[in-house]
């Protein structure tokens, strides 16, 4: 440091100071560059503020629902959660003290995909994450409880979320379809209750909530190639096969078509040259005039071929519309809305006799065809799935019921009674492919299906409701890469069926 | 230069004052939020931080400084806030903050006292590129440099100290760039010819400009570092921009960069990766892979709402790394979209504080340093503050001062001082 002398004040200035280059001219210039300069970035700032306001102010309730926020799951960290029971009142989750906080603990490893988890790190799925503020005492409906959460800072003790599982008919799908993938659901045609749900692969939801297992646990889990986190009920998708000929068939009737006019089988079928060197098959070979009922028996892909191009792509895209394929059902859990077709329109006659027989470019889920055959079990009405029944406060008052709507009807009753008739044939009839299916005393109506996939053997499909006259539970069974395709599915839906009816 | 005679800085003693009275108020906050026994250090290192912070304000009284008294507060206001919140969010890391910021305050009164006039920074401008250069590839050299969290932007010693050197470098590239510009700035922003509108720069005076992005595009192939790259470009673009005030220049180089950024998102797992988790960052897919980070920090500042959670009362520290990357979003959360505005506005008045310093520098060579330091600050806030609110990608640029890191904190405390020492320069010329 130094202190200079004041007549020395030239030389303290700046060398660059006194070069020539500085000009009143120059200095003017690069002063309005940081004048703009400066305003661009007063204008950046501007933005970003409002960035910064979308997410703390806009998209905030979004982002503080979500069910991987952990947030929500660590705000009650330190007190118990709701527990989540079954019609039966046994427990599927519940919450035990660890350390100084709750950890959850998970009863059925066969409904691990339902019930969910819920955890500090990863967030929570399933019920867990779908009634997520019932079970931690914020339900929407108990408006006191919220108050006094807001203003007092009191919360109330949470309720618990009972599922309408039915613990013996969860039983028998469960053991149903031991040792295989796939995915069976079982529901009542008249309420969409869902009394069972079975996805395998399925996991141990505990490994998840444990802080010494979760982080293996969650990446072994996102690596499996069979993708077990995925509730195959809801949010599989496979090609639907035969099982989608209920919904042509519904397609004809509803647009006046006659189910004893008889359509000629010639295997193999084209409609005209144009199709080049593609052919549609029959499955058993068949040549002969065919009336809807003998179709459904011998689940004829011709017929439903040549029934779809007399019905049109339109009438089909919107019959299957209406019963919700290519539309997430209303399910209170995460649910897949699959495709009629790659583009969404059936463009193409080769593409719409493909989809006629439930082939072509066709992707549904389990459930939307478990509706279907509901829908057409329940006189044509079709009612929303759900998996909750009821939310209770913690004395077991009921708080709020989940589901129970009305209804739409879909097809009319007249055409869902052909359909029922025809389905009923097609388990009980001398040489019907969904024998397996038949249960002495009771009439079953169901539909076997084998879709063709390119990953191995074909997927096996039963759909079908039973008592045919007034059913109690509808359901769909999917095996994937089936032996023998639909043949090895339909033993598997009696099962289902005969718990819930208890024969 | 200056004197020795000490000077009354009675507006910056003010402003201190206020400093000092809310970085009590945030750190009791915390501490009593948090409402469990804490270490000794966690009583002491706050003390250490006002009295450090006292100490520069007498040291500048002392020295008879007669800069900008404004620029300083400024800057120990935001350090106070970062050495809040890193008591809030890793009270483990404090001593070692500490330590650092000793070692910054000590560089901050170096810089006030050394170079004597500034215009040795113009005599040695290729000195200072080269040094440059060396410091930007030695994380790239065997023994010393390292990579951390997928960046080789590391050099240090095991066990000891670890230093990001790029931090330094953006100091010595503005003043390579001002020196350089200031003297080739007449021939390149009144180019011989013209291509239509599209000036055509005489190529000789450009090699070293265009060398320059392709260092910046060498660093991110090699050292993994989207936000050094940004960061330089950003830089470059600006100082050219001031000097030529040249638009078709700025534009050049932003169709450069985006042709760069494409090639780089094809061709390097590590950009496109980057890309993909600022798309679509609550994929299923990513959410909980390489979204985790963004996400959880989206989650912060929803859960911000209009006033925050309090001090101490989020749950910021659920985001990875959150005391460097998401230190933004911590501090939202907890202060609401208010507290967050309010420290847009502490980073909008320094920049506007600097560039006015800027405006009045007597000569072109100290007008583009200042002006390029505030735009330092400037730039970098806003890439990493866009960058947790999604609205670009994000990369791994510290929040000037505030963001926890001892190479980040001793450059802008270099640059705090270089600043403050155009001002002083200015109030002796004008006098």
């Amino acid at each position: 440091m130094v202190s200079d002398p004041p007549d020395e004040r030239a030389r303290e200035a700046p060398a660059a100071l006194m070069r020539t280059r500085w000009s009143p001219v120059t200095q003017r210039t690069i002063g309005s560059n940081i004048r703009r300069l400066t305003f661009v970035i007063a204008i950046a700032f501007l933005v970003t503020s409002i960035g910064v306001g979308y997410w703390s102010l806009v998209a905030a309730s979004d982002l503080n629902a979500d069910p991987f926020n952990p947030r929500l799951i660590a705000a009650v960290r330190d007190r118990p959660r709701g527990k989540i029971v079954d019609t039966s009142g046994r427990v599927l989750a519940d919450s035990v003290k660890d350390g100084d906080a709750y950890r959850r603990r998970y009863a059925d490893r066969s409904l691990a995909q339902v019930v969910g988890y819920a955890s500090f790190k990863y967030g929570a799925s399933g019920a867990e994450a779908a009634y997520q503020e019932s079970l931690i005492g914020k339900d929407p409906s108990d408006l006191l409880g919220q108050w006094k959460a807001r203003y007092l800072g009191e919360r109330t003790e949470p309720g618990s979320v009972v599922l309408g599982l039915d613990p013996k008919v969860q039983q028998a799908a469960v053991a149903a379809l031991a040792g295989r993938r796939g995915a069976i659901v079982a529901l009542d045609p008249k309420t969409g209750r869902i009394l069972a749900s079975v996805s395998l692969p399925s996991y141990d939801a505990n490994a998840l909530v444990d802080p010494q297992q979760q982080d293996t646990a969650w990446q072994q889990l996102n690596d499996a190639k069979d993708r077990p986190l995925i509730n195959r009920v809801a949010q599989g998708l496979y090609p639907p096969g035969s099982t989608m000929k209920i919904v042509t068939a519904a397609a004809a009737l509803e647009s006046g078509f006659d189910p004893n006019q008889k359509i000629r089988v010639d295997d193999p079928y084209q409609a005209d040259k144009s199709w080049g060197d593609y052919f549609v098959r029959s499955a058993s070979g068949s040549h002969g005039d065919f009336d809807m009922s003998l179709a459904f028996q011998r689940s004829e892909n011709i017929y439903f071929a040549r029934l779809g191009l007399t019905v049109g792509s339109q009438k089909l895209a919107d019959m299957a519309k209406k019963f919700g394929i290519g539309h997430a059902p209303a399910l209170d859990l995460p649910a897949a809305k699959g495709q009629l077709a790659n583009g969404g329109a059936i463009d193409r006659p080769t593409l719409l006799a493909d989809t006629s027989y439930g082939q072509g470019e066709l992707l549904t889920s389990p459930l939307q065809m478990a509706m279907v055959a509901a829908t057409v079990g329940n006189h044509g009405v079709q009612v929303q799935p759900h998996y909750a029944t009821e939310i209770r406060d913690p004395s077991g008052g009921i708080l709020r019921i989940v589901g129970g709507g009305a209804g739409d009807q879909i097809i009319s009753a007249t055409n869902a009674t052909r359909l029922t008739t025809y389905l009923v044939q097609a388990v009980e009839a001398p040489g019907a492919f969904a024998f397996g299916a038949r249960i002495p005393g009771v009439h079953v109506a169901g539909k076997t299906g084998t879709a063709e996939t390119p990953s191995g053997s074909p997927h096996g499909w039963f759909v079908g409701f039973a008592p045919a006259e007034d059913p109690q539970v509808a359901v769909a069974v999917i095996i994937e890469n089936a032996g023998q395709g639909g043949v090895d599915a339909a033993p598997l839906g009696a099962a289902v069926i005969r718990a819930v009816l208890g024969k | 230069m200056i004197r020795a005679r000490p000077v009354a800085r009675l507006a910056e003693l003010r402003l201190l004052v206020w400093v000092a009275a809310f970085s009590v108020a945030g750190y009791v906050a915390v501490v009593a939020a948090a409402s469990g026994r804490f270490a000794w250090y966690e009583v002491a290192v706050p003390l250490a931080v006002l009295a450090i912070f006292g100490a520069l304000h007498l040291f500048l009284v002392s020295v008879g400084f007669q800069g900008d008294q404004l620029l300083m507060p400024l800057a120990l206001g935001l350090t106070s806030i970062g050495f809040i919140l890193v008591e809030r969010l890793a009270p483990t890391l404090l001593l070692q903050q500490l330590s650092w910021l000793v070692i910054a305050a000590g560089a901050f009164c170096g810089t006030i006292l050394i170079p004597r006039d500034l215009s040795v920074l113009a005599r040695f401008k290729y000195t200072w590129a080269f040094l440059g250069m060396l410091l930007l590839v030695s994380p790239l050299l065997p023994v010393i440099g390292r990579e951390i969290n997928g960046a080789r932007i590391w050099v240090g010693l095991p066990g000891i100290a670890q230093f990001e050197p790029w931090e330094l470098v953006k100091v010595a590239l503005v003043i390579f760039f001002a020196a350089y510009l200031d003297e080739y700035r007449e021939v390149l922003s009144t180019p011989p010819r013209r291509f239509g509108p599209i000036p055509v720069p005489p190529i000789p005076y450009l090699l070293p400009i265009v060398a320059m992005w392709l260092v910046a595009m060498l660093v991110m192939v090699f050292e993994k570092d989207l936000g050094a790259t940004l960061l330089f470009f950003g830089i470059f673009l600006a100082m050219l921009y001031l000097a030529t005030g040249e638009p078709f220049y700025v534009l050049i180089g932003l169709v450069m960069l985006a042709g760069g950024g494409f090639i780089a998102y094809h061709a390097f797992n590590h950009v496109a990766a980057r890309i993909d988790v600022w798309l679509a960052p609550f994929d299923s897919d990513l959410r909980f892979d390489q979204a985790y980070q963004l996400t959880q920090g989206l989650f912060s500042l929803a859960n911000a709402g209009i006033l925050g959670a309090g001090l101490g009362n989020g749950m910021p520290e659920r985001i990875p790394v959150v005391w460097s990357d998401f230190v933004f979003a911590a501090f939202t959360e907890e202060v609401g979209f208010v507290g967050a505005l309010a420290l847009l506005a502490f980073y909008l008045v320094f920049v506007y504080r600097g560039m006015l310093i800027a405006l009045r520098a007597p000569t072109t060579l100290l007008q583009l340093v200042a002006a390029g330091l505030s735009f330092i600050i400037a730039f970098q806030t806003l890439v990493i503050v866009a960058g947790n609110s999604k609205l670009i990608p994000l990369t791994g640029i510290t929040l000037p001062f505030v963001a926890y890191g001892g190479s980040s904190l001793v450059t802008n405390f270099v640059l705090c001082a270089l600043l403050l020492r155009v001002s002083d320069i200015t109030a002796r010329v004008r006098r």
